[in-house]
């Protein structure tokens, strides 16, 4: 018969300590660890290919306990993002030139390659605030504030989550809201969708008028319903249903489409007037709903065995932009010894296009009511493979490496592509890598 | 579809949560407790991951929040 | 026995604050913090700590002749009539002798003519462990307080609880001598009486290893009440890669294996705080699990290259 059977000794124990030293009641014990700082800190690489996006991001999460369970959680991520992006347009067998999103210059892609904007350059700086603390026996409340700044981009982040444990604390139902409200002010002004790429204008001065209008906004209101559920010893789920509501000026400032030859399919050029800087072919501003509902459903298992951890997640996400997607992730820590471990990760991704996705528009056709050729919402698979190294240090602080490859491979139906387009590069695919080292230490 | 994807999640989400002989007594936590056996083991690594596909693909969020904070999409 | 006995003496010196009055007893450094103003008040209540340690130590100690235990011990099988005190200790360890269903076990000392704990692996043989063990085992002893009586050969030990009685017992004197805010530590027992009035609750640094701090040691604050911690990192047997306690099972007569390298307790008072610490430690494996069940603050050292991935997996 083990003693650690179901049932506690404390108050027999209680009852003969008070008979052995003839006190009634002492008074109740009050220890607490002292409170601290926990720092999680990394840096990260994120760079792709052909000279596209490159990102360095440093990130700092401070974690501080106070007694009674009471935590604030502070972060700050810096990101400085140099490189190109494409902007749209379709490559072709001639030289295109491009009006630069400021309005100020051109620049020209050569023959065969994807049209990318290469003066894409940012940073980005981002708080976050959190203050955790329990409410009653049973109850946790999480308040959130997120804040963020690029040249052309502000983001006011509030939220909120309440969580609930059951069944002995096996079982926690939580539900969250969140409510975002960004501002965009991009270079040169925000283009009208569907209208013309503008001419360059070769000054210096920013101008707001013809088809650039003022800043714009979105707002975005989340809700999150989850369960997380104690299976056994050594598996753990969690079930998340989120709902996403974004309304506002949801297209991207700096994507174009290319304007096609309804029969060979090509780029159609324009004749520029003398002295004149702008762009050699016809394109067209994008333009996206002003409003999107997205649904997701997120199950995730963590799975003990042996010392090894299997945490293995799956997202399914719809939306009324006829988006679905499908990710699966794997990650499956692999213990070297008691102080380092192994992680492998696969990630899968698969969604398809939204359903005012094409790769152009047809010269002499009416325009669509929506349109957009930016490649993230067109039909594409993703993979990404990758490997975390982590150890701890003497000290026993905790130091983590990973390194990851990215790959998105698109394609575009066959129905959407008209003449030569059927012979030529539709969809840019990317190749990226992720280089991360992470230290952990506490104060 | 979106309905019937709807449904069966508040049926999952019941099916979960309807089940109290699942689960463990509490001194039976000693492998849950382990901090590989968190749901979020590595809170920056969760955030980095969610902010790179979050400016690349179409989908965000799902684990917690995924609105916003970006002009990167 | 008795003869190497340490110097009696106390030694009261300035601290950051207050007061620190040092002594020795029961083989292990004893301290008295004292909050107060007055160096006389400080001398005075680690005096009357230190008169406690020793008289308990002389009273119950195994080492010193005369004393109840010796006379015990030494009764050859004769009935021994105790005084209320010893009384009292003996029915509080039929209790745990209870509670632990046998686990815990005054009768269990004489193991220690089989046991050397050196950090060697030398074990006793099987046959040695079988016919000590024939010694031990409280349900062979007839008590009907306040007489006792026991099979020559058996001998008794209060050494599984007399430090954390003794820390608790002079608590309870320099609490009613004095409205000082003080701790008492008893070679690592400690009791908090009444919080410092200038920084809230005393510091107290405790060994971990745990999943929700990257630190080895963890700062407790503790404001009134009581830790005990039970174990010792340099006390253990190795043999065929399985590391032993020095905590010795008086059911198997083994050392138990799997055991936490410490564990410390917070509870009400010292005593209550050491027997969960010892009782968890006898659990082995399973430590954390029994801690659970009594819903008290506890602190697990397995170290880093401790057998806690082992031990989850055999319990």
């Amino acid at each position: 018969m083990k003693m650690s059977e179901r049932r506690s000794i404390t108050g027999a124990l209680a009852a003969a300590t008070c008979t052995l030293l003839g006190t009634s009641s002492p008074e109740p014990v009050q220890a607490q660890e002292e409170p601290g700082w926990d720092f999680n800190t990394a840096l990260l690489y994120y760079g792709e290919d052909n000279d596209r996006v490159q990102d360095l991001s440093l990130n700092v999460l401070a974690r501080r306990t106070f007694t009674d369970d009471r935590f604030l959680t502070l972060g700050l991520t810096f990101d400085t993002l140099t490189g190109a992006t494409p902007n749209g347009a379709l490559p072709q067998s001639v030289p295109q030139t491009f009006t630069q999103p400021s309005g100020r210059r051109t620049y020209t892609t050569a023959p065969g390659d994807f049209p990318i904007d290469d003066t894409f350059r940012d940073s980005r700086v981002a708080l976050t605030a959190a203050w955790q603390q329990p409410l009653g026996r049973l109850s946790t409340i999480n308040l959130g504030l997120s804040a963020s700044g690029e040249f052309d981009y502000t983001h006011l982040g509030l939220n909120a989550k309440i969580s609930r444990d059951f069944n002995n604390r096996n079982t926690t139902l939580s539900a969250g809201l969140a409510f975002a409200m960004d501002d965009l002010d991009p270079v040169g002004g925000t283009p009208i969708g569907l209208t013309p790429m503008r001419n360059a204008d070769n000054d210096d001065d920013d101008d707001e008028g013809g088809n650039r209008g003022p800043t714009e906004s979105k707002d975005i209101l989340d809700f999150v319903f989850g369960v997380t559920q104690v299976i056994s010893r050594n598996l753990l789920m969690q079930v998340n249903y989120s709902y996403s509501d974004s309304s506002g000026y949801l297209s991207d400032p700096y994507k174009i489409l290319s304007a096609v030859d309804a029969v060979t399919g090509d780029v159609v050029p324009i004749t520029q007037m003398p002295g004149i800087d702008g762009p050699s072919h016809l394109n067209y501003y994008e333009l996206r709903p002003d409003s999107r509902r997205k649904h997701s459903l997120y199950t995730q298992a963590k799975y003990y065995m042996d010392g090894k951890v299997l945490d293995a997640s799956y997202r399914y996400m719809t939306d009324d932009w006829e988006i679905d997607s499908h990710t699966l992730e794997l990650r499956f820590r692999w213990p070297l010894s008691d102080s380092r471990y192994l992680e492998p990760h696969l990630r899968f991704y698969t969604q398809s296009a939204a359903e005012f996705y094409r790769p152009s528009l047809i010269d002499g056709d009416p325009l669509p009511e929506y349109a957009s050729a930016d490649y993230r919402l067109g039909d594409f698979d993703a993979i990404t493979a990758g490997m975390k190294y982590g150890w701890k240090t003497g000290g026993g602080n905790d130091v983590s490496v990973r390194l990851e490859l990215y790959k998105q491979s698109g394609n575009v139906s066959s129905s959407q592509l008209i003449g030569n387009q059927l012979n030529r590069d539709s969809y840019p695919d990317l190749n990226a890598i992720i280089f991360q080292f992470a230290y952990r230490f506490g104060m | 579809m979106r309905h019937g994807m709807l449904t069966a999640g508040l049926i999952l989400l019941g099916t979960i949560s309807g089940c109290s002989s699942m689960g463990v007594e509490p001194w039976e936590r000693d492998i849950l407790a382990k901090e590989e056996m968190q749901l979020t083991t590595d809170p920056i690594e969760a955030t980095t991951d969610d902010h790179i596909y979050f400016s690349k693909e179409a989908s965000s969020g799902g684990r917690g929040f995924g609105g916003g904070g970006c002009g990167c999409n | 026995m008795a003869t190497d006995r340490p110097e009696r003496k106390i030694s009261v010196e300035s601290g950051d604050g207050f007061w620190r009055g040092q002594f020795l007893a029961m083989a292990s450094p004893c301290e008295v913090l004292c909050e107060t103003d007055a160096a006389e008040e400080a001398r005075r209540l680690t005096e009357l700590a230190a008169a406690e340690a020793w008289r308990i130590e002389d009273k119950f100690s195994r080492y010193q002749q005369g004393n109840i235990v010796d006379r015990i011990n030494e009764a050859a099988g004769a009935a021994v009539e105790v005084d209320t005190e010893t009384s009292q200790l003996i029915d509080f360890s039929v209790t745990l002798y209870e509670l632990s269903a046998g686990r815990f076990d005054i009768t269990s000392g004489v193991l220690r003519r089989a046991w050397r704990f050196d950090g060697s692996g030398n074990f006793p043989s099987a046959a040695l462990i079988e016919k000590v063990m024939r010694d031990v085992g409280w349900d062979q002893v007839t008590w009907e307080a306040p007489v006792l009586q026991m099979r020559p050969g058996m001998q008794i030990d209060f050494g599984g609880i007399g430090k954390e009685y003794a820390v608790d017992r002079a608590a309870m004197l320099v609490r009613q001598a004095s409205r000082a805010s003080c701790l008492l530590n008893f070679g690592g027992d400690l009791v908090a009486i009444r919080p410092p009035r200038n920084q809230e609750t005393w510091k107290v640094g405790v060994e971990t290893v745990d999943a929700s701090s990257s630190n080895a040691e963890k700062l407790l604050n503790l404001a009134v009440g009581a830790l005990a911690t039970s174990g010792d990192a340099r006390r253990y047997l190795v043999n065929n890669g399985i590391r032993y306690s020095h905590i010795l099972d008086p059911k198997t007569g083994w050392p138990v294996s799997d055991a936490p390298r410490s564990i410390t307790v917070a509870a009400d008072t010292c005593t209550q705080a050491g027997m969960l610490s010892t009782l968890a430690m006898l659990e082995g494996a399973r430590a954390e699990a029994f801690l659970d069940a009594q819903q008290v603050r506890y602190w697990c050292n397995r170290g880093v290259t401790g057998p806690a991935a082992e031990a989850a997996k055999i319990a």
